[in-house]
């Protein structure tokens, strides 16, 4: 313990484990629910590593890209098939690993007082890593990369007055093209990943101060949970998170090795074509709701912009919108049935944004926005009925 | 008890968003993926498919020799590669070995007509009506006779698709020049490297089967391959694009059985440590 008591005199390192971990304490009334904010740092470290492998034969050119993918990578390189399959895999279940982390803050009324800036980074963080998943998805320059880079930068244009030109600069060019791929590489690779751990570093010290919500959203202090009501989190809680970690890891390497083709589309597998639109072109699965809000409108496209961009970002002012005094949803009749007709309704959209917007299936999809929206706009009133029944009630 | 019924709901709903993006998207996306028809019963012919291979050799000379090289019997073509190349856009093939490759039927009714039979009306060669049912039977009779049995995947790929598609992954160029190719069809035909991946492997041999039916309008042409030499096709295309299929299913195995001895572990450390709460 010598190196111990030398650390301690140069950085305080005994109060930093505590802070961070043994006098840090967890509520004991929390489900597994509450270990995803881990199993996505778990994935976050997986898509670095897997990232890293990547990079060392990847070449970000638009005449080798292709190739470097899927004959260097995937051909040569001993085991780069795995690199590949891991980091595509990865990618696709970050995100389901991130809705489930988001969905428990809604459910649980995580978001709410004082905890608005945990939530608020958290979504810096959700949208940081949309925007590393869609620049990284131009890189194997397949006919699916390019297009759905093509399609997205091009919203870009309904911006006013500066629309047509910051497309121009976004591509640096008429069309998506090398210029494109060299930037999103740059953007992929350092830019966005560094801010993401940066901003990892904030959503977590940010929750250390007011401690987990818990499931019946009782505000703990730090006293009740060190005398019988939470656990340390070191090593009481993370125990547990390393149980639920090999658990999620036997899933995650199950899909590697056998199920992986549903992250990685087939019409990638084409090298991109820019004379060429393939017959459908739709984004990951991860980003289908919100394509499906953007088509929803489909009898306006400026409208259908609108509603995109808030669809992305309307979750981060939850804490405003909800300003009932019942924290958890436990104890919210009515915040139930509209949380899980909002989940029931994500799930529709992600499903709809793949079939193609035809007929019943427009309708459909704008039905299926407005009901997305509707759960938003709900909140405010149902905050002022829940106020006044606690109000009443006393 | 409870942390099993959320994770029961948490798959419940993955597994109706996996159907939905993936089986049942597919389904409303790509429709019906039609069945190949080796039969190729819309070919109705009156010429022979049967007669003297003796015969045979002798029209064989006076007819195809001109562009068709044969080097299992040592027979040049009449006209050199480039020139070909020149007159057609694209490189005829050495008849060697088409006869295991093509269905007979097939190819009698495309030596009548080979636009119709390869339902491209500008399919380079000519129609040989001067031609009698009979001496396409003797022809295919000698083809038959100097054709090697047992092709590899490979080979047949090579001497099917090789003549405008490039294997660039496999080192195997397409015969023809590219800008001639896009001459004769209007576009580059794709490379085949990882079309294993790219297609399914069902729509691949309705699609080399007949191409009208997986891609109404593509320019390629019908090349009436039989049952056998399509799977064998397909086959390759799938083993080329996927070349560590084995090795991975293996590791898989080893690295799956190391998380369920790690998740037994931390099982057990879970248990020990919480023993003691209250």
């Amino acid at each position: 313990m010598r190196l111990m008591d030398w650390l301690d005199e140069r950085l305080a390192i005994r109060q930093l484990i505590k802070v961070m971990l043994t006098e840090y304490y967890v509520p004991k009334n929390i489900n597994f629910l509450w270990s995803f904010g881990v199993l996505v740092m778990l994935v976050f470290a997986i898509l670095v590593v897997s990232g890293i492998f990547l990079l060392m034969y990847y070449k970000p050119d638009s005449h080798l890209a292709f190739d470097s993918v899927n004959k260097t990578i995937m051909m040569d390189v001993e085991y780069g098939w795995l690199f590949r399959h891991t980091h595509a895999v990865g990618a696709s279940i970050m995100f389901l690993v991130l809705f489930i982390h988001m969905a428990r803050g809604i459910y649980y009324g995580s978001f709410k007082a004082p905890r608005e800036i945990v939530w608020i980074t958290g979504y810096i963080l959700f949208v940081l890593m949309s925007a590393t998943a869609f620049t990284g998805y131009l890189l194997p320059w397949g006919q699916m990369s390019y297009w759905a880079a093509q399609t997205i930068t091009t919203l870009f244009e309904k911006i006013p007055f500066i629309g047509p030109d910051l497309v121009v600069w976004i591509r640096g060019n008429y069309i998506v093209e090398d210029a494109t791929l060299t930037r999103f590489f740059a953007l992929h690779v350092v830019f966005l990943p560094l801010l993401l751990i940066v901003f990892t570093a904030i959503h977590l010290y940010a929750v250390r101060i007011p401690g987990s919500n818990n499931e019946d959203g009782i505000e703990l202090t730090k006293e009740e949970k060190k005398h019988g009501k939470g656990i340390p989190f070191w090593p009481v809680f993370m125990a547990k998170e390393f149980f639920v970690m090999s658990v999620f890891l036997i899933f995650f390497f199950y899909l590697v090795f056998y199920q992986y083709k549903f992250a990685m589309d087939p019409i990638n597998f084409t090298p991109a074509d820019y004379l060429q639109t393939p017959m459908h072109i739709y984004p990951e699965w991860y980003f289908l709701a919100f394509y499906e809000v953007l088509r929803g409108f489909f009898f306006s496209q400026n409208l259908g912009l609108i509603a995109f961009v808030l669809s992305m970002f309307i979750a981060a002012f939850l804490p405003w919108l909800d300003t009932s005094p019942i924290v958890s949803g436990k104890n919210r009749p009515i915040y139930k049935i509209l949380f899980w007709i909002f989940i029931a309704d994500f799930v529709f959209l992600t499903i709809l944004g793949k079939l193609p917007p035809t007929g019943l299936y427009a309708w459909l999809g704008f039905a299926g926005s407005l009901v997305y929206f509707a759960f938003f706009l709900a909140l405010p009133i149902l905050s002022k009925i829940e106020k006044k029944k606690v109000a009443g009630g006393r | 008890m409870k942390e099993l019924k959320i994770l029961l709901i948490l798959i419940v709903l993955v597994a109706i968003g996996y159907w939905g993006i993936e089986p049942y998207a597919h389904s409303v996306m790509h429709g019906e993926v039609k069945h190949p028809d080796f039969k190729y019963s819309d070919i109705q012919t009156t010429a022979s498919t049967t007669g003297d291979p003796a015969k045979g050799k002798e029209l064989f000379m006076a007819n195809c020799a001109s562009c068709h090289g044969l080097k299992n019997d040592g027979i040049n073509p009449g006209m050199d590669k480039n020139a070909a190349i020149a007159s057609f856009n694209v490189v005829p093939p050495d008849l060697s070995n088409i006869a295991s490759i093509v269905d007979h039927k097939f190819l009698a009714a495309f030596i009548k007509n080979p636009q119709e039979a390869t339902k491209n009306p500008k399919f380079a060669m000519p129609p040989m009506a001067q031609l009698s049912d009979e001496d396409v039977g003797h022809i295919i009779a000698y083809l038959s006779s100097v054709a090697k049995k047992d092709l590899t995947g490979k080979e047949i790929t090579v001497e099917a698709c090789g003549r405008c598609h490039g294997v660039k992954y496999q080192k195997i160029q397409a015969e023809t020049p590219a800008d001639n190719l896009k001459a004769y069809l209007g576009k580059v035909p794709p490379d085949l490297s990882v079309m294993g991946k790219a297609k399914e492997l069902e729509y691949l041999e309705t699609f080399i089967n007949n191409p009208q039916n997986g891609l109404p309008g593509t320019s390629m042409p019908r090349l009436g391959l039989t049952q056998e030499a399509t799977e064998k096709v397909v086959k390759y295309l799938d083993e080329i694009a996927d070349p560590h299929r084995e090795q991975r299913n293996k590791l898989g195995v080893w690295v799956l059985g190391y998380l369920v001895v790690m998740a037994g572990l931390t099982y057990a450390w879970k248990k020990k440590i919480w023993k003691n709460l209250h």
